[in-house]
């Protein structure tokens, strides 16, 4: 069991990131720019996607250790290797994954130039820290750490299963400035966290305790939420669990509400500025939730033997049960039922494009009605973007920059270099084709890695197929 | 349509397959962890009066007593548990030295491992320590492990109503484990 975990964890590592898509934020060949931005400046007439095919992502990551690092072929001990990443790696490392299926996806320009939006989208995503005491305390044991104090707040890890479904608007207000809003509502198929844990454990020795030691768990507040997951405990068989999940993906789960706001702001001719802040929701756990809490103070100094006078084949005290009982009175451990909201892990983008080289015109001399005053298309682009995602022990932020390049009228690509928590050096390569009005977008990034992804911190891989009809 | 199917495919491809290299993952096989876990064990004072009945004014030699200790039995400690040291220590006010037995019982009532010690003779004015070490390892981990309650039992060689003094135990184990 031990070794599936572990594995399991290791897999976790492997194919999973953070959702930063610095790839196709801000790249018009596709409309998942809509989603990472409502603000962007739209140049389409509609767009379709192709059922179930028009957005695919995943992305993976591990910080602090990586797949080669325990699992090389180099000859030496893997346990060695296991116990030389620990002492790498510290409580703010994690591994996350990622993952998302777009169902449907569509949009048009009303006439009263809105671009409406909208489409429905299943998400994964899991964060899990790594809880460094605890590893330290299962490997080693707390024999030569005395006095070490194991912190609770090590535990810090979320998962959900989620459809969001969507709809927003988009607008450009004047000749420079684009805004758009998207709202989103959230089923939870199923969800499972464990943050804002408090406490310690800490063995001690000093002159005069009643024992050798003291064991004190001190300030423990300890916290497992889930939602969807109590009725799954009584169905047969995993064929029922999935099938009961996925009817919860049409609104049969816990509901929940939220916004995307975005603007793009053409400075100049050349020059503009891009932010969209993402997930802006809330979602409300109010049925099938079952919430495990520990919560207390308590030292064991281990057995006290009593000796009692005892007559005629009496028994003496129940000392064990005795015991079990008085931990389980100071530290209980509940099982509730009540309703909770949890926040969705809130994203940031932002980004300045500078546009250069020559004019992408329809037809070159015509107007762009739709663009007057404002910047124009040209063939390159270069800039900075900046993402951060809020995450249970604080933000994840990343910074790229990247050069953009249209290549004839059919293909467009851009290649994008990433500093975040995984690694300071990302590189990042995305193309884009249109055929007529077919679309076919694929990103990843970590390309230096690919030839041997063991070593990758991190991977994410994008891509679709969507319907595109210009503006003509 | 096919152009991008086919880049699609080469670049999956190539991310599932060309990716693992010089990798083992067999390794995981071998992944042990070897803690050392540290545990008060018992503790008690016994006091000299409990070796003398005042009212029937007989010596009473040999004081018992016997505590669950469920935790130390079963197959998941039996396999992991690799070597177990008891470390017991005594400090002796009363002046007279003692024997003390920890048996091992299992659910029947049978010893399945049994230890013994002496204690030197205390004195009022100057605790006397006496530390006692156990070490089980090899096939008595079997034993130790199929026990589920501890006997103590403490026999002093003679007693009289003006014994003073306090016997005072302390004690942990060390559990040397191995979980693969």
């Amino acid at each position: 069991m031990k070794k599936i975990l572990f594995i399991l964890a290791i897999c976790y590592s492997i194919i999973a990131v953070s959702q930063n898509k610095q790839v196709l934020y801000n790249w018009d060949v596709s409309p998942q720019s809509l989603l990472l931005n409502p603000g962007v400046v739209v140049d389409q007439k509609h767009h379709y996607g192709i059922p179930f095919l028009s957005g695919f992502h995943i992305n993976g990551g591990t910080s602090g250790v990586t797949v080669f690092d325990i699992f090389s072929d180099d000859g030496r001990d893997i346990n060695v290797k296991i116990a030389e990443a620990l002492t790498n790696i510290d409580s703010n490392d994690f591994f996350t994954a990622t993952q998302q299926l777009e169902l449907i996806n569509f949009g048009w320009r009303s006439k009263s130039d809105y671009y409406f939006s909208g489409g429905i989208y299943q998400e994964f995503d899991f964060i899990s820290y790594l809880p460094k005491d605890f590893l330290d305390l299962a490997r080693e044991g707390n024999r030569d750490y005395i006095g070490r104090a194991y912190n609770f707040d090590h535990i810090s890890l979320r998962a959900d299963l989620l459809t969001v479904y969507h709809f927003g608007f988009n607008k450009k207000i004047t000749d420079k400035l684009t805004l758009g809003l998207r709202f989103k509502a959230y089923s939870s198929m199923i969800s499972a966290s464990s943050t804002g844990n408090t406490g310690t454990f800490t063995t001690t020795q000093s002159d005069g305790t009643p024992n050798i030691y003291e064991h004190t768990v001190e300030g423990v507040n300890v916290e497992v939420k889930t939602s969807g997951y109590t009725s799954l405990k009584d169905v047969d068989g995993s064929s029922q669990v999935v099938s009961d999940v996925l009817g919860r993906a049409f609104f049969g789960g816990n509901l929940g509400l939220g916004f995307d706001f975005g603007a793009t702001y053409e400075i100049n001719n050349q020059l503009s500025a891009t932010a969209s802040i993402l997930d802006v929701g809330t979602i409300f756990h109010s049925s099938d939730t079952e919430i495990y809490k520990a919560s207390g103070n308590y030292t064991l100094d281990g057995l006290e033997i009593l000796f009692p006078t005892i007559e005629n084949g009496e028994a003496t005290f129940p000392y064990y049960s005795d015991l079990e009982d008085e931990i389980e009175r100071e530290i209980p451990v509940d099982t509730l039922n009540n309703a909770y909201s949890q926040m969705r892990p809130a994203k940031i983008n932002a980004g300045l494009h500078y546009d250069f080289g020559r004019s992408l015109g329809r037809n070159s001399g015509d107007c762009d009605c739709r663009n007057m005053g404002g910047k124009s298309q040209r063939v390159s682009q270069v800039g900075v973007q900046y993402y951060d995602v809020f995450r249970p022990k604080g933000i994840q932020a990343a910074g790229t920059v990247y050069y953009r390049r249209q290549i004839g009228n059919w293909l467009s690509t851009k290649a994008t270099y990433t500093v975040d928590s995984y690694s300071p050096s990302n590189i990042g390569l995305g193309m884009a084709l249109s055929i007529g009005t077919l679309n076919f977008h694929l990103a990843a990034d970590n390309l230096l890695d690919l030839t041997n992804i063991a070593k990758a911190n991190s991977l994410s891989l994008q891509f679709g197929f969507n319907i595109i009809v210009e503006e003509l | 349509m096919k152009y991008p199917q086919i880049l699609l495919v080469v670049l999956l491809s190539s991310i599932v397959i060309s990716c693992f290299q010089n990798t083992d993952f067999d390794q995981a096989n071998d992944v042990v962890i070897t803690p050392v876990v540290e545990l008060d064990l018992i503790y008690f004072d016994i006091d000299a009066s409990q070796f003398y009945d005042v009212g029937t004014d007989t010596p009473n030699l040999v004081v018992r007593d016997t505590t669950a200790i469920e935790f130390i039995e079963g197959n998941d400690i039996r396999d992991a548990l690799v070597r177990a040291d008891f470390l017991f220590k005594f400090s002796n006010t009363i002046p007279s030295n003692f024997s003390v037995n920890f048996d091992f019982l299992n659910t029947n009532n049978e010893v399945r491992y049994a230890s013994f010690t002496q204690v030197n003779a205390g004195s009022s004015s100057l605790p006397v320590e006496t530390i006692y070490i156990d070490n089980v390892e090899n096939e008595e981990i079997e034993n130790l492990t199929s026990s589920n309650k501890v006997v103590i039992t403490v026999t002093i060689p003679s007693s009289s109503a003006s014994l003073f003094g306090t016997l005072n135990l302390q004690s942990k184990a060390t559990y040397y484990l191995e979980i693969d």
